[in-house]
């Protein structure tokens, strides 16, 4: 065979290699691409759809082409020459062989040369050598695709296992819409986390607020989905259709729908939990003499995602009673991006609370944890109590002091009062004299009662007698009081006084006339309070504590009996400013001060009877039944048995005779007497006590009581 | 009227009815039960249990205990009680057993009516308690003046009926309009007053003679409402 065409037959076998190195190169460069490519779109939480193969191929055939580029350098010298690279001994003998210039006497000679020498094993190996990579690449993209894709393989066989489906036509039906069925978890985005893809989900349990994603292949024609009532858009594009839903805080039960086809898919929302604190120091409750020094506060909070902050807070309360103040603050406050375990230590001044004795503290320590759904969700510790003991707290039992309770509530406010005069009024025009008095002074009997409760509460500041004003009945007739008290009633006064002497001692006059000075001073501290004396004490200077603190009250005490005497008169238009006067005065005593008309009032049975009007009326008279009238003979026999148990504590013996006798002649006419008196002579004669005897003989005497279907005249009084 | 509605969802036991704290519900016996919690002074209303024991003798005929009951909040006892009373002026922190226990009592049919003593809006007692109430049983909202709790037993159009508190400006110097209220499907599990019920309502059932209105009947109401619903 002459060295051309030897050249030519391993220029057809480099051919094939090619060709098949570049088929080779390509598939490997598609499967490469292809796996890349589904991991990416995996990863992402998208669907693998056609148009990763179309990339995958397009990779492939630009692998191709550039592997099929020395299939233009296949000309014979070239052959000819990497030959010669093969197979160093033909020293380019091959090449001047196959050269078409070499003819002449050397041609021959060369022809000799080259056919003596072989360079096919040395071809053979190269070739192989430049198919060995393509096979290896192709092989590792083959494995990385299965790899890419081994998830879709063994969820299809675990959805065919598993999968709960809702069949009412052909199993062909099944597979179409929903086979691939996958889901993608989104968390929300303060929890942080990866997306998490579930193939062929039956169930999703999921943080609340997270986003899912279901997607499967096809264009979603005819898929319709429902999220337990609410309709859930479809949404197709990438040879996919998806359908997004946002996990909320109860369970959903979704139903995918396709025709006779029907896949649920559960969604069970999984709450982000609250932070767990714990208040480590102070560890219990604590009662302190004095609120001195630094109070050490520690405590600890725990998240199941993570916190953003913890502090500790506290409230101040002060007072008692009804009456409390309150304060609040927090402190040591510190924040932190996130973490799910926070530590957190401060220090507490008690100086600077300026605690009085009888306050409490109330600490705790509250974490908030970073949930921007539902939240954020706030954990709080126990709560610790520190007491600050009150003076005289210790050395002795405590026992809060109970005073009677008040037991008149029912007086009606002023600004009811109020009400009622301004509904009068507007009705004046349509009532009667007569009646418009009588609604009038009904309220004025009510403005008066306020009035002298308003008067006790400043009497007792005033440390008198707490009914220090004047005793008078609130519910007698108004005629005396119809002056102003607060005016200069000297006169009245003496002429009152003059009349409550009468008939008292010395001692009860003197008490009046304590009384009497102490409601003077009241009433002229009320005047110069009010400004309605003869002169204004100086607020500064003159006017003691007292009648400052109760300022508002005396103005209001002088403007409620201002518009009482109004309101006897009828006069209910003249008697609203007064009121209103007398209301906007105890506003501002209620700004100054908390006032509270009640103790404390012992434990309460209520009679249940008594209230349902079902129970025994005590002190009532009962129907009585009259008695017929005594028999004469039975009035002597029942004498005759009287003397003689008269006589059986002085003569005994005779009593016996007399008993006896009584017990003969009755016989006939009282038999049952007679069995009575039996009795008590059995008793009387063996010497026992015969008075038990003796009063039942004496009932039997008198006659038993008759029974009668009707009253007698007598008691016909009702 | 009965309890056997309310007997359904609630076992109460037979057993002898005893004085005092310790007193439990007999068969068919309502016993007023007055809410004891380790914060705050629980005991702030004594004299209300008694006044609307009264009321619920004056107006109905439901069997009634002549006296009220104390109980923790803590203890299993809760569930022997249809209906809690609680009430007091300062921070309301409820310990882990107290809150437990509390929603346990509400989702099983209990009724607990809260009613803010201080009658403040701004109030300690206010924020704590609505905190508290949150956490353990739900947020609270405003009850409609139209539900039935206003005509369980006596009618009342225009709401909650207002208290001489709210009248004369104590407290936050409003008048409340609207109850607050935690509801279990169409249930109040929770009701809440900021108007002072138990100042209102705490003075000696005696006394109520001298009232032209007894201002204690929008409490039989509730208690109407806490044994028939």
């Amino acid at each position: 065979m002459r060295p051309l065409e030897r050249v030519n037959r391993t220029r057809r076998a480099l051919a094939v290699t090619i060709v098949t190195r570049a088929a080779l190169g390509a598939a490997a460069a598609t499967l490469l691409a292809a796996a890349l490519l589904t991991a990416v779109t995996r990863a992402a939480g998208l669907a693998t759809s056609a148009a990763v193969w179309l990339v995958a191929s397009l990779a492939g055939a630009i692998a191709l082409a550039l592997l099929m580029r020395p299939w233009r350098r296949l000309t014979v010298p070239r052959v000819a020459l990497w030959i010669e690279e093969r197979a160093p001994v033909l020293q380019y003998a091959l090449v001047t062989a196959v050269d078409s210039l070499a003819v002449g006497p050397g041609a021959v000679f060369l022809e000799r040369e080259v056919e003596r020498l072989s360079w096919d094993r040395a071809a053979r190996a190269a070739m192989i050598r430049g198919l060995r990579w393509p096979v290896l690449a192709t092989a590792a993209g083959l494995a990385a695709l299965l790899l890419a894709m081994r998830v879709d393989a063994a969820a299809i066989i675990e959805h065919d296992r598993a999968t709960p489906r809702v069949i009412t036509a052909g199993a062909r039906d099944v597979a179409a819409p929903f086979a691939r069925l996958t889901a993608t978890v989104r968390p929300p985005a303060y929890a942080g986390g990866d997306a998490v893809r579930v193939e062929s989900p039956v169930s999703i349990e999921a943080l609340v607020g997270s986003m899912i994603i279901l997607e499967a292949a096809g264009n979603g024609e005819g898929v319709v989905a429902r999220a337990g009532e609410q309709s859930i858009s479809v949404q197709a594009g990438g040879g996919a259709w998806r359908v997004t839903l946002t996990v909320g805080s109860r369970p959903t039960l979704l139903r995918l729908r396709h025709g006779s086809v029907e896949r649920i898919v559960a969604v069970e929302p999984r709450p982000d939990s609250t932070p767990v604190v714990r208040l480590l120091l102070p560890a219990r409750d604590t009662v302190v003499r004095t609120a001195r020094g630094e109070l050490r506060l520690s405590a600890e909070a725990h998240d199941d995602i993570g916190l953003t902050s913890a502090a500790f807070e506290y409230i101040v309360s002060s007072g008692e009673g009804e009456s409390f103040k309150f304060k609040s603050g927090t402190l040591g406050t510190r924040h932190v991006d996130s973490g799910r375990e926070l530590a957190v230590d401060a220090m507490l001044g008690l100086g600077a609370l300026g605690l009085e004795p009888g306050d409490m503290v109330h600490l705790r320590a509250v974490a908030r944890d970073g949930n921007t759904v539902s939240g954020p969700g706030v954990g709080a510790s126990e709560t610790r109590v520190l007491r600050v003991a009150r003076a005289g707290e210790y050395d002795s039992i405590a026992v809060d002091g109970a005073p009677p309770p008040d037991t008149d509530k029912s007086l009606i406010s002023q600004r009811m009062l109020i009400l009622l005069t301004e509904a009068v009024e507007k009705r004046r025009p349509t009532l009667t004299r007569e009646t418009l008095l009588s609604e009038s002074r009904n309220i004025a009997r009510d403005q008066t009662r306020l009035r002298k409760r308003v008067g006790d509460i400043i009497f007792q500041r005033l440390g008198n007698n707490p009914t220090g004003e004047e005793g008078r009945n609130p519910d007698e007739a108004p005629a005396s009081d119809s002056a102003a008290p607060v005016a200069d009633s000297a006169a009245r006064d003496s002429v009152r006084r003059a009349k409550a002497r009468a008939g008292r001692s010395p001692r009860e006059i003197a008490a009046a006339d304590s009384a009497d000075s102490a409601r003077a001073a009241l009433l002229r501290a009320a005047s110069a309070a009010t400004g309605r004396g003869d002169e204004i004490l100086d607020f500064e200077g003159d006017e003691t504590p007292v009648v400052a603190i109760n300022r508002p009250l005396l103005e209001a005490y002088n403007a409620m009996w201002e518009a009482s005497r109004e309101l006897d008169q009828g006069q209910t238009g003249r008697a609203l400013p007064p009121m209103r006067r007398a209301l906007a005065a105890i506003q501002r005593a209620r700004q100054a001060e908390r006032v509270y008309l009640r103790g404390k009032a012992p434990a309460v049975v209520v009679d249940l009877a008594r209230v349902r009007l079902t129970g025994k009326e005590n002190g009532a008279a009962s129907t009585r039944v009259p008695r017929a009238p005594t028999d004469p003979a039975a009035a002597r026999r029942a004498e005759r048995l009287a003397a003689a148990i008269e006589l059986a504590a002085r003569s005994p013996a005779a009593a016996i005779d007399s008993l006896v006798l009584l017990r003969v002649e009755s016989v006939d006419a009282a038999p049952r007497l007679a069995a009575a008196l039996a009795d008590v002579l059995a008793a009387m004669r063996t010497g026992r006590d015969a008075t038990s005897l003796l009063a039942r003989a004496r009932r039997v005497a008198d006659g038993s009581v008759r029974a009668s279907g009707h009253l007698g005249l007598w008691s016909g009084v009702w | 009227m009965s309890m056997t509605s309310r007997a359904g969802r609630f076992p109460i036991p037979i057993c002898p009815a005893s004085l005092g704290s310790r007193r439990f519900p007999t068969l068919g016996e309502f016993v007023f039960a007055t809410a004891q919690y380790e914060s705050g002074d629980w005991d702030s209303a004594p004299l209300v249990p008694s006044n609307l024991i009264d009321s619920v003798a004056r107006y109905t005929s439901l069997p009634v205990a002549p006296t009220g009951a104390i109980v923790s909040l803590a203890s299993d006892d809760l569930f022997r009680f249809p209906l809690v009373f609680l009430t007091g002026h300062l921070p309301v922190r409820f310990t882990d057993g107290e809150r437990a226990n509390v929603r346990r009592f509400a989702d099983r049919g209990g009724m607990l009516f809260v009613d803010d003593h201080n009658h403040d809006i701004d109030g300690a007692f206010h924020k704590t308690a609505i905190e508290e109430l949150s956490r353990a049983v739900g947020p609270l909202s405003q009850l409609p003046n139209t539900h039935s709790i206003y005509t369980a037993f006596f009618k009342f159009p225009d709401g909650p009926p207002n208290t001489s508190h709210e009248l004369n400006g104590w407290g936050d110097n409003l008048v409340h309009s609207h109850l607050l209220a935690t509801m279990r499907g169409d249930r109040i599990a929770v009701l809440y007053s900021n108007k002072d019920y138990s100042s209102e309502w705490g003075y000696h059932p005696d006394n109520k003679r001298f009232l032209a209105v007894d201002n204690t009947k929008f409490g039989v109401n509730i208690i109407v409402y806490a044994l028939t619903r």
